[in-house]
């Protein structure tokens, strides 16, 4: 009884796979560059320094305090719209960049907050010892910032993986735009086709959840013993 | 008792000069914690600064490897003027030691390696000789066997003289103790100012903030109260402890003995 379910998945399971495999790209450039951007920007904004502490501020509470979805439709169709040449962003171009920046906008908050959760003596004995700004930072304060981050950057991992499924809005043929085609093929499946693309999102998902519990056992321990 | 005294030169070593210094705090207003201090340290000398909890002790110790900035007045370490922008704070800090309250070990890093990494940073030396630096200061400090042990598996008196390993590792010229043994529990607070007292034997020129008066009166060549951002009273330990004259320092002492 079940034969025409199994048929219909076996006919979308590629294209599903297909579209899992698009934001798996778009999501490790999002998490990539956005990690990059938040270490530099987090790194920054502990220096306190006037001035771009301010602006740093500013980048985070706009892309933390607006949706994702309105910060795409900015990127995708009113950036455009100025008629600067090199902000005529196509729907691949704005959803990446769109991504790479709301994930720095979290990634910075997150690195920010691990160095000014680390005990001020940290640094103070790296400067006591002669170390300058720099190398307390590279030798003694990032290593065990980096230590702090990896919960709730992997929780902002899922975040940005999920977050995904709204890139279909702008023609992108991600898992959920691929998940849309298929109920258009099969209306009387639709219950069916979201269980398969929530279990593919999951199955994404749920392993960069263990592996944050992994490294942080293997690698977070350490600096949580301090007294 | 034989003390540092003997050790004593002209040269001096630390020279404060009219510092001042003002914390804007959220509740009390603008505080005053040091209020036109001056004092030298020479060449051998163990100053111990005491007095009660916010007499500004600890501020005035900590501008003098520039952990703090003045907001008037001028400090020279070893001839480095530490108050100048244009001076190198960082040599200037390679040259002065630091020991701390809470003993901030690199926490992330074995004992070992909490007194490797200035050495290749700061002094680059090679890694080979750092780690038989290290060894040795170790051995110096009497836990050898800890060099593997990362600060969270150490005690507080040992995580202390790891910490005292770590500066002595950079060759200081003068040595900072910001209340090294009141975080301490009891029976290891002895130990570290044995320690303490036999570098002073040795001859290193240190400014001590402590509460422990016992040691402040058999090692210090000088004493140093402190009230409210001001030297109040200075002087050598017997004249100190025995006859005081100003009447805060008497009260103090009264208190605390």
């Amino acid at each position: 009884m079940f034969q025409d379910q199994i048929q219909m998945i076996q006919s979308i399971t590629p294209f599903l796979l297909e579209g899992l495999w698009l934001t798996f790209r778009i999501t490790i450039i999002g998490i990539v560059v956005g990690s990059l951007i938040g270490m530099v920007l987090g790194t920054l904004r502990s220096l306190r320094i006037p001035g771009l502490t301010a602006l740093i501020g500013l980048y985070i509470h706009l892309f933390r305090g607006s949706p994702f979805l309105v910060q795409l439709y900015i990127f995708y169709y009113l950036l455009p719209e100025l008629g600067v040449a090199w902000l005529q962003f196509d729907s691949m171009q704005a959803a990446v960049i769109t991504l790479c920046l709301y994930t720095g906008s979290y990634v910075t908050e997150i690195v920010n907050s691990a160095i000014a959760a680390l005990p001020k003596g940290q640094d103070e004995a790296a400067r006591a010892v002669g170390m300058t700004k720099a190398q307390s930072l590279w030798y003694v304060v990032l290593p065990q910032a980096l230590r702090m981050i990896i919960p709730p950057m992997s929780g902002v991992f899922v975040i940005i993986i999920k977050s995904t499924a709204i890139l279909s809005v702008v023609g992108l043929s991600e898992l959920t735009r691929q998940g849309q085609i298929a109920s258009l093929r099969f209306p009387g499946d639709l219950l069916l086709i979201y269980v398969c693309v929530a279990a593919l999102y999951f199955v994404y998902c749920y392993p960069v959840l263990k592996f944050a519990d992994w490294a942080e056992k293997r690698i977070g321990g350490v600096t949580l013993k301090m007294r | 008792m034989e003390n540092a005294r003997s050790h004593q030169s002209e040269a001096i070593m630390v020279s404060i000069e009219a510092v001042s210094r003002s914390f804007k705090l959220p509740r009390a207003g603008k505080v005053r914690a040091l209020d036109e201090v001056s004092a030298t340290v020479r060449q051998g000398e163990v100053v111990v600064i005491i007095g009660a909890s916010g007499s500004g002790k600890s501020t005035l110790l900590r501008t003098v490897n520039a952990l703090e900035r003045v907001d008037e007045g001028r400090i020279t370490v070893n001839g480095i003027e530490v108050t100048n922008p244009q001076s190198n704070l960082n040599r200037l800090r390679a040259n002065v030691g630091m020991v701390f309250q809470h003993f901030n070990l690199f926490a992330h890093k074995t004992a070992l390696e909490n007194i490797v990494l200035p050495q290749t940073v700061v002094l680059k030396r090679s890694r080979d000789e750092a780690v038989s630096r290290a060894r040795e200061l170790l051995s110096r400090v009497g836990i050898p066997e800890k060099a593997d042990a990362p600060p969270g598996d150490l005690s507080g008196g040992q995580q202390q003289r790891v910490a005292i390993a770590r500066a002595l590792a950079m060759n200081p010229k003068v040595m900072l103790f910001d209340e090294a043994t009141s975080a301490l529990d009891p029976e290891t607070v002895g130990g570290i100012l044995a320690l303490m007292r036999e570098l002073a034997d040795e001859g290193m020129t240190m400014m001590v903030v402590t509460h422990e008066m016992k040691f402040a009166e058999d090692v210090g060549s000088r004493i140093i109260f402190m009230d409210q951002g001001k030297i109040v009273e200075e002087g050598a330990p017997t004249m100190f402890f025995k006859a005081p004259d100003n009447e805060r320092t008497k009260e103090f002492l009264n208190q605390i003995l």
